[in-house]
Order: structure tokens, then C-alpha cells, then sequence
């Protein structure tokens, strides 16, 4: 691939690590799980302690909120923020989020300790330089029609920058197929692995929109060598004012974490 | 203008109505130092009357002058109450006014231009006592206390070890990403430099931080923010955009509780004295830090402040009560030997 000057692979090999609060991404094996939206203070605060306890090791959440709809819930803005603080606060996890403005880039990294850019502003060139400049670590979800050349070249962007602290995320992507929300396309995790040294995770949460498969996928990327999943988890899926039907109960993401710690154990031993 | 205006341009008027009638009660109660009843019938009528002169347009003597009676009652009852007076540099919302609810929650904190209007009124008794800040983590000393504290005749009585943690302010419901403009005091500014960078703010110094709260919370002004305590925040009904925002988490200020000389108790584990060192500084530094030294007296802090051109005051602050035989000793010996050495108080410091 041409014109990766920061995120093509190094000749030596040499993989970026990212550390966020003592936590590695890229060197350990990471789960980021939390609502999909910062709804109250006390869903999140429940959530968040339940993801923890269960051996996520970052909280997940969104303050703003980029709907398909405009009438749809936005989110809490800075109030949601606020409140991510304070769940961050009580039980030690550091909090990643999404960023959708601009406008908000340096607001939001008062908050959080990892700004993502969401797969509907991949490529929002303006948003990356912005986010580069703010020196926060960036987690960068692929875009829903995009290729992994135009990923890593808006990783490019955040990168040039002078921010080195860049990890993907694979989400899906829009194919024909019309079954599951989108296609989750874990193809990416090897050949993001080939390509680049920047860690890649995947979402299997909105690459299937599908509860039921939000396991075996997971246990999918665990295989294909991923370095770390993002999940939506809420407190009371039923009564979530987002992605409904996506996200797991703290019981059903505890059980999953059992399975991942099992699955990785036994990758180990294959070596 | 729609009603929502109007509304809030009243709930502006209510607050700046509450906070002079703070201010009056406040008059009221340091009245009581020079009158001997707590009754003045005199007075009462007088103010009565210049009431109903001055009752014009929408106000009704009637309803103004009752309205006074219940004032006057309502100060009448606190004088009654013979709360102890604290003097605080600022207005209120100030650190200063922090340390000194956290010293006496019960005493009435009285906010003062100057940091000399405070040890002028502890002094003419108009006060009881006094607070100031000595000295900051981030900032260094409180110069132009400090100077003072070298000829004031006021002991200390307490000192405060405060956690300082700025907020920004701004106007609720105001979108926060349009602020442009945040004033403050210089040295909250100066703390709070690379948040301001962060975020492309411009600081524009101010006399005071939660004299900053207060403008923003009269004018409203569009685009600004103030930097101030949460507790202004909550004086001044603003909203805390993002607390603890000094660069440095470390950011502390002591504070010193005055009064004057026996008029409180000098009980305490720690001490306080200032000397003189002109001519040979190190001879007259090295022989006060002998004494101490040789009787196992811990020094907790040691200052030098400017005075005369060539001349500096020294300050020390030792652990040490002053039934405490070897401090007794050292304290008689350090008055015989170095120039101008004054004891400044014994007291209990207080971290919150």
C-alpha cells in the first residue's frame, strides 16, 4: 500500500503499544465494554461496575451520539461526560468515547482517556487532524464502506499529526447481505496485522447488531489474533435508549468473559 | 424580550438582592462592637422613616417598611447570637472564605478589599479574627502578607493546609464549547495554564477568582467562563463546566487564623516566630538554626521575606507547644541572640 509513511508495517517488526492508565492495548488483551449511550448516571455507574467486575478492562460509552435519525436520543453531550468521570472515578477503568464534533475534541479529551472516532466519521478529515492534535490516544473504527487502505490512511492522518497513540477497530461493513446489521469482516484482523504495527480490536456488538452472535464472534476475533474487543453491555438491555437489541446483560458478558479467559488459555498452548 | 428573559433577569436581581442583604446583616452584626444594648429605638425609627421617604414608583411604604421591620428583627436576631467575625481578603466565594468555614463553621466571614484591611480591622477589634494565605505549593509565598506578618502585633492563632481545586465556571445552560474568554485571578490563570492552552482559551486576569464568579454571574457576558472554587459555583448559581483543572494536582495554600494577643488560646503542637537578618545573613540565619537544632526542635519551614533595601525578615515555623521546656529555652535563647526575634504564636494546623 502506498503513502504509509507512519502506519505501515516497521521493517523490524516492532508492534505499537498504547498504555492508557496502566492498561496496554496492543500488548495485552483488552475488552472494552459499557452501554452504548451514557443514559443516567446511575445506568452507567451500574454497568460500569458490573464490566469491571466481570474483567473488562476500559469503559465504553457514549455521550454523543451519531444517529441515523435526528429525532433519535443524541445523547447527554457534556453532562453524559460528566458522568463517564465519575463512573471512571469509582471503579478505576479508564473511559473511551466518542467524539463527533470538531468542536468537541478538546472538551471531551478533558473527560475521557481515549477518544474514538466512530465508523460514520472515519473519514472526517478535519475531526482526525483535530483529534491528532489533542495527543489523546485515538480509537478509530473502520468506516462502514471503506477498504483497509482508506482505514490506515485516515489512521495516517491522526498519526501525521505527531500522535502516535492510533488503534483500529473492525465493525462491519455493508455488503449485500442484509441478515445481520452489518458484516463483520475479521478478515481485517490478520491483514490489519500484516499491513501495520498498530493494534486492531473488533466490535462484534454493532459488526452483527444480533445478540446471539455476539459470542461466537467474539471468540471468532480471539481466534483470528485480535488484540482486544469492544461490547456493549447495559445494565437493563430492554429499557436502553440505543441498540436495543445489541447489547449484553451483565450476566451474559460475564459468561462471555469466562469463555474469552478459556479460549486464550488454550490459544497459548497452540503457541 | 420573552418571558424566559424576564425570568432570568429577575432570578439575576433576586441573587444580587440576597447578597446585599448578606452584606447588610453583616454591617449589622459588626455594629454591636460599639453600641452597648442590642436595641436602638432611635436608630430603628430613623430607618423606618428614611425607608418610607425613599419608597417611590412600584413600592408601597407600607409593604417597604414592613418589610424593614422584619429585616431589622431579623438583625436583631443574629446580633443576638454574638457570632465570633472572621476577615477574609476577597469576596465571598474566596479560597480564603473556604479555609475559614472549615476553621469555624459557625463564625460569620466578612470579605475585605486588602489583605491590610484584614489585619487593620482584627487590630481595631473590629473583628475577631482574621485569615490569610501565607503561602501556595504552586505560587510560593503570599508576598504582601508576609510582609505585614513581619510588624503586625496579632498572634497566630490556627493555621489551614487547603487542597486548592479551580473549576470553570460559566452561565448555565450557556454551550460551553462558545466560551473564548475565562477571567480569573493571575495566579488561578497561571495554574490552570495548559488546560487554557488545551482548549484555546484566552485568560484575562481579574482582582480576584470568586470576584470573577460574581461579575459573570451579573453580566452574563457571552463566550466567558470564570475560574473560581465550587464552592463560588455554588454562591454564584453557575455551572461547573469541569472541576480540578490546576495542571499541577498538587496545588495547596496555608493559611493563618489571627487575633490579638490573648484574645484566643495559644494552645497547638506547632509555632511560628520572625527575626531580623541584616549584615552577616548567614551568621544570624546559622545562629537561630543552631538553637533550635541543638535541642531537637524539628523546623517545618523557614522563609526569607525582603524588608528593609539589604535586610531580610526570616520566618520559622517549628513543631513544638509552648509548655514544651526545650522551646521555652530555645524561644528565650533566640530573643537574647538574633535581632528583633518575635514570637508570632503557637497553634494547631488543620489539613482539609
Amino acid at each position: 500500500m502506498k503513502n504509509l509513511k507512519l502506519s505501515a508495517s516497521r521493517p523490524d517488526g516492532a508492534r505499537t503499544v498504547i498504555d492508557v492508565g496502566g492498561v496496554k492495548l496492543g500488548g495485552d488483551f483488552v475488552v472494552i465494554a459499557g452501554p452504548c449511550s451514557v443514559e443516567s448516571e446511575e445506568q452507567t455507574l451500574r454497568t460500569a461496575e458490573a464490566v469491571a467486575a466481570a474483567g473488562a478492562k476500559m469503559l465504553r460509552g457514549g455521550a454523543f451520539k451519531p444517529r441515523t435519525s435526528p429525532y433519535a436520543f443524541q445523547g447527554l453531550g457534556l453532562k453524559g461526560l460528566k458522568i463517564l468521570e465519575k463512573a471512571r472515578r469509582e471503579t478505576g477503568l479508564p473511559v473511551v468515547t466518542e467524539v463527533v464534533d470538531t468542536r468537541d475534541v478538546s472538551w471531551v479529551g478533558e473527560y475521557a482517556d481515549v477518544l474514538q472516532i466512530g465508523a460514520r466519521n472515519m473519514q472526517n478529515f478535519s475531526l482526525l487532524r483535530e483529534a491528532g492534535r489533542s495527543g489523546k490516544p485515538i480509537l478509530l473504527k473502520r468506516g462502514m464502506h471503506s477498504t483497509l487502505e482508506e482505514w490506515l490512511n485516515c489512521a495516517e492522518y491522526i498519526l501525521a499529526e505527531g500522535n502516535g497513540q492510533v488503534f483500529l477497530c473492525e465493525r462491519g461493513i455493508r455488503t449485500f447481505e442484509t441478515y445481520t446489521r452489518n458484516t463483520l469482516d475479521l478478515s481485517m484482523v490478520p491483514a490489519v496485522k500484516a499491513e501495520s504495527h498498530l493494534p486492531v480490536f473488533v466490535d462484534p456488538s454493532h459488526g452483527t447488531g444480533i445478540l446471539g452472535m455476539i459470542e461466537p464472534m467474539s471468540l471468532a476475533a480471539v481466534a483470528a489474533g485480535a488484540d482486544g474487543l469492544e461490547i456493549e453491555v447495559h445494565c437493563d438491555p430492554s429499557s436502553a435508549l440505543s441498540d436495543k437489541d445489541q447489547q449484553l446483560t451483565p450476566a451474559a458478558f460475564a459468561l462471555l468473559m469466562d469463555k474469552l479467559r478459556r479460549l486464550r488459555a488454550f490459544m497459548g498452548e497452540l503457541g | 424580550m420573552n418571558l424566559e428573559d424576564l425570568r432570568k433577569d429577575i432570578d439575576g436581581l433576586d441573587a444580587r438582592i440576597l447578597a446585599l442583604l448578606n452584606e447588610r446583616m453583616e454591617k449589622a452584626i459588626l455594629t454591636r462592637r460599639f453600641k452597648d444594648a442590642l436595641a436602638d429605638p432611635g436608630r430603628e425609627a430613623a430607618v423606618i422613616e428614611k425607608v418610607r421617604r425613599q419608597s417611590r414608583c412600584l413600592i408601597d411604604p407600607e409593604f417597604s417598611t414592613g418589610l424593614y421591620r422584619s429585616i431589622i428583627e431579623q438583625s436583631k436576631a443574629l446580633q443576638a447570637k454574638g457570632l465570633r467575625t472572621i476577615g477574609f481578603q476577597g469576596e465571598h466565594g474566596a479560597y480564603s472564605e473556604m479555609a475559614a468555614r472549615s476553621w469555624g463553621p459557625d463564625a460569620a466571614a466578612i470579605p475585605c478589599r486588602e489583605f491590610v484591611d484584614v489585619f487593620d480591622a482584627v487590630e481595631s477589634g473590629l473583628f475577631d479574627f482574621g485569615i490569610v494565605p501565607v503561602e501556595n505549593t504552586l505560587g510560593g509565598l503570599v508576598g504582601p502578607v508576609n510582609s505585614i506578618l513581619v510588624y503586625t502585633g496579632l498572634r497566630i492563632v490556627a493555621a489551614v493546609d487547603m487542597g486548592i481545586s479551580h473549576c470553570l465556571l460559566a452561565v448555565p445552560g450557556s454551550d460551553h464549547r462558545e466560551i473564548r474568554t475565562v477571567i480569573s485571578h493571575s495566579q488561578a490563570l497561571a495554574q490552570c495554564r495548559r488546560f487554557l492552552a488545551r482548549n484555546k482559551l484566552d485568560p484575562e486576569p481579574f482582582y480576584d477568582t470568586a470576584g470573577a464568579a460574581r461579575e459573570l454571574s451579573q453580566t452574563r457576558a457571552k463566550g466567558t467562563a470564570a475560574i473560581a472554587s465550587r464552592f463560588a459555583a455554588e454562591l454564584y448559581d453557575l455551572e461547573i463546566i469541569k472541576e480540578a483543572i490546576q495542571d499541577s494536582e498538587n496545588n495547596r495554600t496555608r493559611f493563618f487564623v489571627l487575633a490579638r494577643d490573648g484574645a484566643a488560646s495559644q494552645e497547638g503542637s506547632k509555632g511560628s516566630a520572625v527575626f531580623s537578618a541584616e549584615g552577616d545573613k548567614a551568621g544570624a540565619l546559622y545562629g537561630v538554626l543552631e538553637i533550635f537544632a541543638r535541642r531537637g526542635i524539628n523546623l517545618t519551614r523557614i522563609e526569607s521575606v525582603p524588608d528593609k533595601p539589604g535586610d531580610y525578615a526570616i520566618f520559622i515555623d517549628f513543631e513544638g507547644s509552648r509548655g514544651d521546656a526545650r522551646v521555652v529555652e530555645a524561644l528565650a535563647e533566640a530573643q537574647r541572640t538574633a535581632r528583633d526575634f518575635r514570637l508570632l504564636g503557637f497553634y494547631d494546623e488543620a489539613r482539609v
